[in-house]
């Protein structure tokens, strides 16, 4: 069972009671999650508590056995990947894949979904005036002077940078992050920190981390996940002080040190 | 790794032009009909490798039954030419020679609009097209990926060709379709051995080669590349990874029967050794010598490799050794030229400050780290 009940009204993401089973291995039981629009939504939880099937249930990868999943009052649940990013979502994988032979400028242009269709795109060439709003978007990453270079031949940061960049081209409304810091230096996660913190109000994110510290820069509202079932949700401060999320932390080198 | 277009489009363009003005004005140097003809057999060669190009190299589907487009094109012309043939080579009441030695008493059903050439030539670029379309729902749909959609396209050409041979009282069997009349259209007869054939097929593989290139240009040619690279991620921006999977798979199985159609033109026959798995690996490797991620790469892969093997078993000298001299070569620029004999133009560098202006910025990028915000 949740461990707090959530309010229904106003929330543009609702999880209601998922199960996922991999091969009979329950590694999600009855999940129910809310997250409100325009929120930062922070979900941490020791390994293995099913955080990245969560996020795989949302974004279609994985359908669950049963629960329902409502995007802005739709169900989606049942909806094909392309189907549901067309709803307005957008993930982050926890491996960084970017398309390695295309060019960074070429990503983008990937991202920049306007029409989906196969024969419409045959007659689009180019970026189709959306030019400047890339040179902008590899500005706020820093890869701007890297337009033309193969992603392939990024280093790990600016691969990192590179895979927001193409979250922010796409302008989902949902967006699902999985791990962003993971390898990055102390200042670039400052860097992404800030830069979540401006993206809060306009989109609504559900980052999944580990780093308390980037945690407490960004979040307002921390659901912790445990063996598949929210465990607890609140505030940082509620968070750190609450005993069952203590125990399950315990033998994972603490909540901090996860 | 390296980008794929490290040349401008222009760059790209001129090299694409002067291309095509070479085979359009070869003819003018020529006077030996018979090698001519072979010329164009190698254009043919060209054209279906470069619809391979489409589906292998810009969208990763290695298609290996690209034969089963190539032969189907084939015969959908030479059954059209077959049913004009002169009387006195056809059988009673018009029927064509081996049906009536195969005692068939009436023309079958699906023959018969194969009276008129429109429907022929139609039938030669949409039947591969929507058995392509059929293919690629079922298996893109499905999610195959990889080596078993290569598996799966090798069972069906196996599947068809015998068939093929198998039917003979409707296909000809064994033998395949011979003592073809030359297409006559628009004035102009099209056998083996005239300049008209020659040209009907350097214009259709210029046109081809430019339409190929906007296509790859296109943003559906980009989303072909990033499937190529990463097909579940480009899920989850939005595009229906099988629709473009499929949409390549059928460009390339129309192009590839449009090249059939005019194989039967130059060889003045269909033949089942056309629809089989040897002339499936054959593109394979014109395609990999070449450069299967560049189209014009691809076409001029065919053409070397067909001309090199043409020229070397032509000449007494290398009669018993030429499919090893072929073998090695295949594997040396399989090995030391993984893009293929086109990476070789792409390193010509050409007013490449733009490249290396993007190289050192990375350098620059990745030492000062990064500065967002
Ligand atoms: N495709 C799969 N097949 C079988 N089991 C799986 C599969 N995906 C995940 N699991 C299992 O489900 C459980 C939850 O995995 P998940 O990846 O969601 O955890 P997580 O919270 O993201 O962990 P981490 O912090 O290590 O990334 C784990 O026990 C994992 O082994
Ligand atoms: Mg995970």
């Amino acid at each position: 069972m949740p461990a707090r009940a959530v309010a229904t009204t106003g929330a543009i993401l609702e999880l209601r009671d998922i199960t996922v089973e991999f091969a009979g291995f329950v590694a999600i039981a009855g999940l129910t999650l809310d997250v409100h629009e325009g929120e930062l939504r922070c979900l941490i939880g020791p390994n293995g508590a099913g955080k990245t099937t969560a996020l795989d249930v949302i974004c279609g990868k994985v359908k669950p056995a049963s629960g329902k999943v409502v995007l802005g009052g739709r169900e989606i649940t049942r909806l094909e990947e392309h189907q549901i990013a067309r709803h307005g979502v957008g993930r982050k994988f926890q491996v960084p894949s970017v398309f390695r032979d295309l060019t960074v400028r070429q990503n983008m242009e990937v991202a920049l979904c306007r029409a989906p269709g196969v024969l419409g795109n045959l007659f689009r060439f180019g970026n189709s005036g959306a030019s400047e709003q890339l040179e902008k978007l590899a500005e706020l990453v820093g890869l701007e002077e890297a337009m033309d270079v193969a992603a392939g031949a990024l280093s790990h940061g600016q691969t990192q940078w590179l895979e927001i960049a193409l979250l922010l081209a796409q302008d989902a409304r949902l967006i699902l992050m999985d791990e962003p810091t993971a390898g990055m230096t102390a200042h670039e996660t400052a860097k992404t920190a800030e830069l979540f913190n401006r993206l809060k109000g306009r989109h609504t994110l559900i980052v999944v981390e580990h780093d308390m510290g980037f945690i407490k820069e960004i979040s307002d509202i921390i659901s912790v996940m445990h063996q598949g079932r929210l465990l607890a949700e609140g505030t940082v401060r509620e968070i750190e002080t609450n005993a069952e999320v203590r125990a399950a932390y315990l033998g994972s080198g603490g909540i901090s040190g996860a | 790794m390296e980008g794929q277009h490290k040349h401008p489009i222009w760059a790209k363009l001129v090299g694409y032009a002067a291309f095509c003005v070479v085979i359009l004005i070869l003819p003018l140097f020529i006077t030996d009909d018979y090698l001519l003809n072979k010329l164009a057999r190698y254009l043919v060669f060209g054209l279906v490798a470069m619809a391979l190009s489409i589906s292998w190299g810009y969208a990763g589907i290695l298609n290996l039954g690209q034969a089963v487009s190539f032969g189907l094109g084939s015969y959908c012309m030479a059954m059209a030419l077959k049913l004009r043939t002169i009387p006195i080579q056809t059988g009673a009441e018009g029927l064509p020679d081996f049906m009536v030695w195969n005692n068939v008493k009436s023309l079958p059903w699906f023959w018969e609009p194969f009276h008129s050439y429109g429907f022929a030539i139609a039938a030669g670029v949409l039947v591969p097209t929507i058995l392509a379309l059929l293919i690629g729902t079922f298996v893109f749909r499905a999610r195959v990926t990889g080596v078993y959609v290569s598996i799966i396209t090798l069972a069906l050409l196996v599947v068809i060709n015998l068939v093929v041979i198998d039917r003979q009282r409707l296909t000809g069997g064994f033998n395949g379709l011979t003592d073809l009349a030359p297409l006559e259209l628009f004035g102009l007869t099209f056998d083996p051995y005239a300049h008209a054939t020659y040209y009907l097929i350097a214009v259709s593989l210029g046109a081809a080669l430019f339409l190929g290139l906007a296509v790859v240009h296109s943003k559906t040619g980009l989303i072909m590349q990033a499937i190529r690279d990463d097909e579940n991620r480009v899920r989850y921006f939005g595009y229906d990874v099988a629709a473009y999977q499929t949409f390549a798979l059928c460009l390339s199985a129309a192009v590839a029967g449009f090249a059939g159609m005019l194989y039967t033109l130059v060889m003045a026959f269909a033949s089942p050794t056309f629809l089989a798995v040897p002339v499936s690996l054959s593109i394979v490797i014109w395609s990999a010598v070449g450069g299967r991620a560049s189209l014009l790469g691809s076409a001029m892969g065919a053409i070397i490799v067909t001309g090199v093997q043409g020229s070397l078993s032509d000449t007494p000298a290398f009669l018993e050794t030429w499919t090893l001299i072929m073998g090695a070569l295949f594997i040396i620029v399989v090995l030391f030229l993984p893009r293929g004999l086109i990476s070789l133009v792409d390193r010509i560098p050409l007013g490449g400050s733009a490249r290396r202006r993007a190289a050192a910025a990375t350098g620059a990028a990745s030492r000062s780290g990064i500065n967002a915000g």
